[in-house]
């Protein structure tokens, strides 16, 4: 932002001391240029009277004066705008400037991580996205504004749970235990945890710069392998103080609901209900939902002069979940300021963001208990009491989710600052130094219920993750002639800590003592604490040098050391090699339509080191399953190892080439890129198994097998219409991503012995429900994509309604064979349309994948008519003719293909009003709709299995635990509902 | 400010640049254990905590549910679990990961040992009663090694915790055999023979008797060659020794505060605080039965016994009550039970003529069995002790190898002991016959994780097709007796590709 702004202001500066004295004319002729995305003012906007050398230049406000004959047309130009052409006319003239879509830019600057490039000087596959293209409105994590529209980057945001954390795949998986969302840095800080940039306010945030090649992500080294996504926030720009709110209200409600039986719909499938039949008529699915209302706010004050700039901005918003007593609430402060000083060779830096978020969440052991209850039973009695009643793994789940609590109190702080000095006018010296505290405190109540016999629970717990980081590098650039070189060198020192402890206790002869743990049954009363540190120390550089802007060549080499592998493999290197070629001048000199073509060729090597705990190396022992001391009555801890140690465990590897093309056509109007990656991993960490004994753990966590990702992507962007009055732009791009695991098999070493592993298939994700434990459906496997589905193929049912598999029941044969099935998606696909007209501006994103399927465990369980008639059934299980119990089978796994109308907004801005430079008015929404024949409630399921959850209370919580391609959880029946919102909202600068 | 921030931290930097030394908080690195009494005794009760999976878990399961005491039929959506239950019951057994839990449960125990036989063997100040504490430690790995070499026949034997993984290879029968009959007999004399508090849950001598005992009895399954006079010798030590005594009622050996037996020699502790695995009653009782015994979640209406097996007991029989038949009342002891969701009164019928029904009335199907008594306020994690060896168990071996060695009036007297206690008729010389000496066990042992090896047993003693033969619900007779073995599980042939699968699978 505040490079576009300099460069403004440089023109402007330019401009004045070069454009000729104005000519005597007939006309005189004033007007304003403004932005035609925001409207905001443009300074320094060359107006020049077509066929003479007449002009002037915008003033700061974005107006001009000119003397012009009255027939003249004037050649509105500005660097990063579309050239336009506008008759004179005697009125004051209102003309809007669309910025220039074209991909290599001139004048864009991206982030590359550790400094910054000109988009055409890049030599690796990065991509960027600023706010103007950001999806709009209701959002759950920051991230969601990028949904669609990168290639190679998918973001799942897995139901509507405003809690839950999204799902971010670069260029596809290359890890089996590791972490898989993409590091994201925030103003040059790597987040301790990529989850938590879902406590930044979206509104903060100007820019991403995704690093999706290896060569790109290599300055990252053994954290790399992901992927980047580096955020720039807001910053404050030259000129008087600016304040601008950005505000929104929203409604959302349930998109789709599963078509279980009512009623009048279970009395006439089952008539001899008895004591079932309460007499009510209740729809769960209604009756723990609601229709929701969110509210966004975020007021900022920025401004500087030549020497500094700040911003400071206040964020609240509150975000109701669909599902009653689930939210999320949030109030964030920042603050960035920067400074010059010592002839402007001292520039200082600092930011600082605090964000409070209050959580209330919910077990989502309540959406089996919807899906279980009986709609012939009421919510509530006559006298307004919680109508009771309890069976197995049913209970009224509006009375657990209104009178249960569990609240989570997140307190996030990321401080940082830096020092850049300016040696000479070539090189630099600087250093950075950085503090993130995430203090996460959780609380949490469940009453006794009548009728249930249940205890009483209630507990607290606290959980820091904190990290202290500096680095100190130097900097140099020259250029020589036509020859340009760009030297980073760098430290980087990082310490990690992570600390929990919790209280609590149960049997509290009254309710609401959740404030006095120590209050129950002393018998129960639990502590527990636990912490752990580990450092990542790092040397690095990059050395990036062109010739006469066609030839670029850039290297970089980090060096990574963490406490965190083996002892044997302290030290890694992470290098990469790439080479960039703009060839338009040397072979398409004379062709006009092509602007600008570069190819590029990159290679490098990043890790992965998530899999590994702080300690998992080392051989350790710690207090496990108690014993009984009968002699004093007491039970203590016995103690033994805590894990399998491996003192060779080291990162991840993933070595990636990647070849690509970017072109810019017909002045900007088509413009794009497309890349070519192959990417093999090595050192895959995973739990194989081990003979035990002699082991005393049948797993090791261990570096052993490879899997390649492949994929292409291709990006294009055009402005299809471009008028004076109407524009039409359109951004479109797809990636066909590949990813196998090649093998499981290599060798290991504990201590000095080296052992074998050769895993055929491991099994990863489980059909749950009644009946369906111990019953693995997907795999890792050798050859196949990572989750692959290893099921009974379902051939119908026999007369008497029992399901065959190939042909047989489960009678006449228990254990029927399975069959492998890939549920990876063929590519994915975004479109996104925007149309200006006059004030009027509508966009609209699609977004897509193709080829993906999801087992509907959620169905299998409820499209059973066995469950009548004590629990609720969909009318499909009244039609299916399946009448024996459920089995896991390729009936479930359903084509999951979808195409969502993700983002659609209309904006009006309006003009020339009194108190504001900029004032637009929005109505937006998300999730319209989806085409898709998948027959749950959303194809969008989390596509990893990510174990978490809260501390207190297990993994219901937040469904903390998902299963790839499976669509729910706890029970099989946990997918919290997807939702559909609609938005208004208005952004203001104030004058 | 941010100067003095930057300059303290590059201070800092010039100290702790390429400091990679690791700090660990919440755990103690292994070299810094073992040091002092208590922390070897908390180092040693890994070899017992590795228990506490057995009485109650895979591999009670396994010895039971393919026997004729225990079957866990599919009821409407539940307990089909891929087959695994029915599959335990017609004998079509899988190398599944099923079978691998009570494979990696049994191994715990005996991976345990040998990890602490190694620490404690290099420990520079060595306790002074270091040979006692490894005797008793070796006895107790001896079970899981024997119950192991029982279930799956060719195992694994590692019994050195620096043993190289890719070198381990199976042991037959015969030489696991030879193994633990030296093994026992070397370390027995070096364990104690004081039976109170102090060995409560601990391996005695007489915990190694009974063991040998077992080893015995069933010698000529594992070597071709009974050993009838052995097993009594062993045996002898345990009853004579006078330590223990036949609880006067039966289910003061099961009970919640059964740590009061005389009877039982050895248990794995269990308690509704502390030690977890006791799940007894929600394996077995219906969905409604918490509002019978005053649980706090509500059971899983599972496991339960065939009428063939109920109808063993004499209506005199005391232990007949360890089974629930008819119909059930809540806790005030009037109100009938109901199955709302089956909309049906809960009367537990044992006449099971299907392994697979969703009527709500298969619900119901099976006497339930409450031998291990529930516990008000818990829901699973009961606090009744799981029994391992007792001494009925002695007497009843006892009567066997003595018929088998031809000494009936020795049998008699010994049957007898039990069955007066049964609060049933002594029987006469007539009535002791093989087959009755087998039930008598299913009646006394019932649900206690023998009944499988019994039947084998029996079966190759005898001549008749006890375990593999028909049954009722669905069951038909194995084609051969591949079935006296489990199969390997696949998991750990993955594991350790040395491993050959059993024959026959």
């Amino acid at each position: 932002m505040h490079f576009k702004t300099l460069l403004k202001v440089s023109c402007f500066i330019l401009l004045c001391l070069f454009v000729m004295p104005a000519m005597a004319q007939n006309l005189t002729v004033t007007g304003k240029i403004t932005d035609s995305k925001d409207g905001s003012p443009i300074p320094g906007v060359s107006v020049l009277v077509k066929g003479t050398s007449t002009g002037t230049v915008t003033d700061v406000n974005g107006n001009f004066k000119i003397a012009a004959p009255s027939t003249g047309t004037l050649v509105i130009t500005y660097i990063g705008y579309d050239r336009k052409e506008v008759r004179v006319s005697s009125a004051p003239m209102n003309i809007s400037l669309s910025p220039n879509a074209t991909q290599l830019n001139e004048v864009a600057v991206v982030s590359i991580g550790y400094g910054t490039a000109r988009k055409k000087d890049l030599t690796g596959a990065v991509e960027n996205i600023g706010s103007k293209n950001f999806n709009q409105g209701a959002i759950i994590n920051p991230v969601d504004q990028l949904a669609g529209k990168v290639a190679g980057l998918v973001i799942t945001q897995p139901g509507g749970d405003p809690n839950q954390n999204a799902s971010v795949r670069l260029r596809g998986q290359s890890s089996l235990k590791g972490g898989l969302n993409p590091l994201i840095v925030v103003d040059g800080m790597i987040l301790d945890d990529p989850n938590q940039f879902q406590n930044i306010p979206p509104d903060d945030i100007a820019s991403y710069d995704v690093l999706k090649d290896a060569s790109a992500a290599a300055i990252y080294g053994a954290r790399g392998a992901n992927g980047v996504i580096i955020v720039t926030t807001k910053k404050g720009q030259a000129g008087k103080a600016v304040v601008t709110y950005d505000g929104l209200v929203g409604t959302s409600s349930q998109s789709k609901y599963y078509d279980l039986l009512s009623a009048a719909d279970l009395r006439s499938a089952v008539p001899n209900l008895g004591a079932l039949d309460k007499g009510a008529n209740t729809d769960w699915q209604k009756a723990i939902t609601r229709t929701a209302y969110q509210q966004r706010h975020t007021v900022s004050i920025s401004g500087g002069n030549n020497n500094s700039n700040y911003i400071a901005s206040a964020n609240y918003s509150n975000q109701q979940g669909i599902v009653l007593n689930s939210g999320k609430e949030q109030l964030g402060l920042r603050f960035f300021g920067e400074t010059k000083a010592i002839d402007n060779r001292l520039d200082i830096k600092m930011g600082l963001e605090n964000v409070a978020t209050t959580r209330s969440l919910i077990d989502y052991a309540n959406f089996s208990y919807m899906y279980n209850s009986p709609p012939t039973y009421p919510v509530t009695n006559p006298d307004g009491s919680y109508y009771a009643y309890s069976d197995f793994n049913e209970a009224n789940p509006v009375e657990h989710i209104q009178e249960s609590y569990f609240k989570n109190y997140e307190y996030l702080t990321l401080i940082n600052g830096s020092l850049d000095f300016n040696i000479t006018n070539d090189l630099k010296i600087g250093g950075t130094a950085a503090i993130t505290r995430n203090n996460v405190q959780e609380h949490g109540y469940i009453p006794t219920f009548p009728l249930e016999g249940n205890v009483n629970q209630a507990g607290q717990a606290t959980e820091n993750t904190n990290s202290y980081k500096t680095n100190a590098h130097i900097n140099y650039d020259k250029t020589f002639g036509k020859s340009t070189l760009n030297v980073l060198a760098a430290y980087e020192y990082n310490d990690y800590f992570y600390s929990n402890y919790l209280a609590k206790g149960q049997q509290y002869i009254t309710d609401n003592l959740d404030n006095n743990l120590g209050s129950g049954n002393s018998l129960y009363n639990v502590i527990s604490s636990d912490k752990q540190e580990f450092k990542i120390i790092s040397y690095f550089a990059r050395v990036a040098y062109n010739y006469d802007n066609r030839f670029y060549v850039t290297g970089t080499i980090r060096r990574d050391g963490t406490t965190k592998t083996g002892l044997n493999d302290i030290w890694g290197n992470f290098p990469s090699f790439d080479v960039a070629y703009r060839f338009k001048k040397d072979l398409f000199a004379n062709v006009e339509w092509l602007d600008d073509i570069k190819i590029r060729a990159g290679y490098g090597v990043t890790g992965n080191i998530d899999a590994i705990g702080a300690y998992t190396s080392y051989a350790l022992v710690g207090p496990q399953n108690p014993y009984f001391d009968a002699v004093t009555g007491s039970y203590p801890f016995s103690y033994a190892p805590v894990q399998q140690e491996n003192e060779n465990l080291k990162w991840e590897e993933r070595k990636g080439r990647n070849i690509g093309l970017d072109f810019s056509l017909f002045n900007g109007r088509l413009s794009g890129n497309m890349n070519y990656f192959n990417d093999k991993t090595t050192n895959l960490l995973s739990d194989y198994a081990i003979p035990e004994p002699p082991a005393i753990f049948n797993t090791v966590l261990a570096n052993v097998g490879s899997m390649t990702n492949k994929g292409f992507e291709l990006a294009l962007s055009g402005e299809i219409v471009k008028g004076s009055k109407f524009n039409w732009t359109a951004n479109g791009q797809i990636s066909f991503i590949n990813t196998k695991i090649d093998n499981l098999s290599g060798t290991y070493q504990i201590g000095t012995n080296t052992y074998a592993v050769n895993a055929t298939q491991i099994p990863v994700g489980y059909a749950q429900g009644r009946g369906l434990s111990s019953n693995p459906i997907t795999f890792l496997k050798p050859g196949y994509s990572p989750y692959v589905f290893f099921l009974p193929h379902y051939t119908g049912v026999d007369a008497s309604g029992n399901q065959t598999f190939d042909g047989q029941t489960i009678a006449q044969n228990p254990n029927p064979a399975g069959h492998y099935i890939d549920p990876s998606p063929k590519f994915s696909y975004g479109i996104t349309n925007s149309f200006d007209y006059g004030n009027w501006t509508l966009s609209f994103a699609l977004r897509g994948v193709y080829g993906q399927k999801v087992f509907d465990n959620t169905l299998l369980d409820v499209a059973t008519v066995t469950r009548l008639p004590g629990n609720n059934v969909t009318k499909e299980a009244l039609t299916n003719g399946i009448k024996d119990a459920p089995v896991a089978s390729d009936l479930w796994l359903e084509n999951a293909s979808f195409l969502r109308l993700d983002n659609m907004a209309l904006g009006y801005s309006f003009k020339n009003v009194s108190f504001a430079s900029n004032l637009r008015v929005f109505l937006a929404g998300n999730n319209i709709f989806v085409i898709t024949k998948y027959k749950g409630l959303d194809p969008e399921v989390k596509t990893e299995n990510a174990a978490g959850g809260s501390l207190l209370f297990g993994n219901n919580l937040n469904g903390a635990t998902n299963q790839a391609y499976i669509d729910a959880n706890y029970g099989g029946q946990a997918y919290y509902p997807r939702v559909r919102v609609f938005t208004i909202g208005i952004n203001a600068t104030l004058k | 400010m941010i100067i003095a921030c930057t300059v303290t931290l590059i201070g800092g930097i010039s100290q702790s640049c390429t400091n990679l030394n690791k700090k660990v908080y919440a755990v103690v690195p292994v070299g810094n254990f073992y040091q002092t009494p208590d922390q070897i005794a908390a180092g040693v009760a890994p070899a017992y905590t590795a228990l506490q999976n057995l009485p109650d878990g895979n591999v009670m399961q396994m010895n039971e549910i393919t026997s004729d005491e225990m079957v866990v039929p599919t009821r409407g959506n539940d307990w089909y679990d891929g087959g695994q239950w029915q599959g335990l019951w017609l004998h079509k057994f899988k190398p599944d990961v099923f079978v691998d839990g009570g494979w990696t449960d049994l191994t715990k125990g005996i991976g345990e040992v040998n990890f602490i036989l190694n620490i404690l063997n290099g420990l520079p100040n060595k306790p002074s009663n270091i040979a006692n504490i490894v005797a008793e430690l070796k006895v107790v790995r001896a079970y899981s090694i024997y119950q192991m070499m029982d279930m799956f026949g060719n195992i694994p034997l590692v019994t050195d915790f620096n043993t190289d993984p890719s070198k381990v290879t199976q042991s037959d029968r015969a030489t696991v055999y030879a193994f633990l009959e030296n093994e026992l007999t070397t370390n027995i004399p070096l364990l104690s023979t004081t039976v109170d508090k102090t060995t409560y849950g601990r391996a005695t001598q007489y915990f190694g008797y009974m063991l040998l005992a077992k080893l015995y009895m069933n010698a000529q399954v594992y070597t071709g060659t009974p050993q009838w006079a052995k097993a009594i010798a062993a045996l002898n030590q345990v009853i004579n020794s006078g330590k223990y005594i036949l609880q006067p009622n039966y289910f003061d050996n099961f009970s919640i505060t059964n740590d009061g037996s005389s009877e039982n020699i050895f248990v794995v502790p269990f308690d509704k605080v502390h030690i977890g695995g006791m799940n007894w009653e929600m394996q077995t009782l219906h969905y409604s039965n918490n509002l019978t015994y005053g649980l706090t979640g509500q059971p899983w209406n599972g496991f339960c016994a065939t009428a063939d097996v109920y109808n063993k007991y004499d209506a005199s029989d005391a232990r007949r009550a360890q089974f629930l038949v008819g119909q059930q009342y809540e806790a005030d002891g009037k109100t009938p039970l109901q199955d709302p969701q089956a909309n049906l009164p809960v009367i537990f019928d044992p006449n099971i003529t299907s392994l697979s029904d969703a009527s709500g009335l298969f619900r119901m199907a099976g006497a339930r069995n409450i031998k291990y008594h529930p516990e008000a306020g818990t829901a699973g994690n009961q606090s009744n002790d799981g029994v391992v060896f007792r001494l009925a168990d002695a007497y009843l071996m006892r009567a066997e190898a003595s018929m088998r060695n031809g000494d009936a009036a020795s049998a008699l007297a010994d049957v007898n002991k039990i069955r007066e206690r049964a609060g049933v008729a002594d029987w006469t010389a007539g009535d002791l016959t093989l087959p009755h000496l087998l039930d008598e066990r299913s009646r006394e042992l019932m649900w206690e994780g023998w009944r499988r090896q019994d039947l084998i047993r029996f079966e190759v003693a005898d001549g008749v097709t006890y375990f593999t033969g028909a049954r009722t619900p669905a069951k038909t007779a194995d084609g051969d007796t591949h079935t006296f073995v489990f199969p390997i599980p696949a998991p750990e042939i993955l594991a350790n590709p040395n491993l050959h699968q059993n024959p026959g699978y």
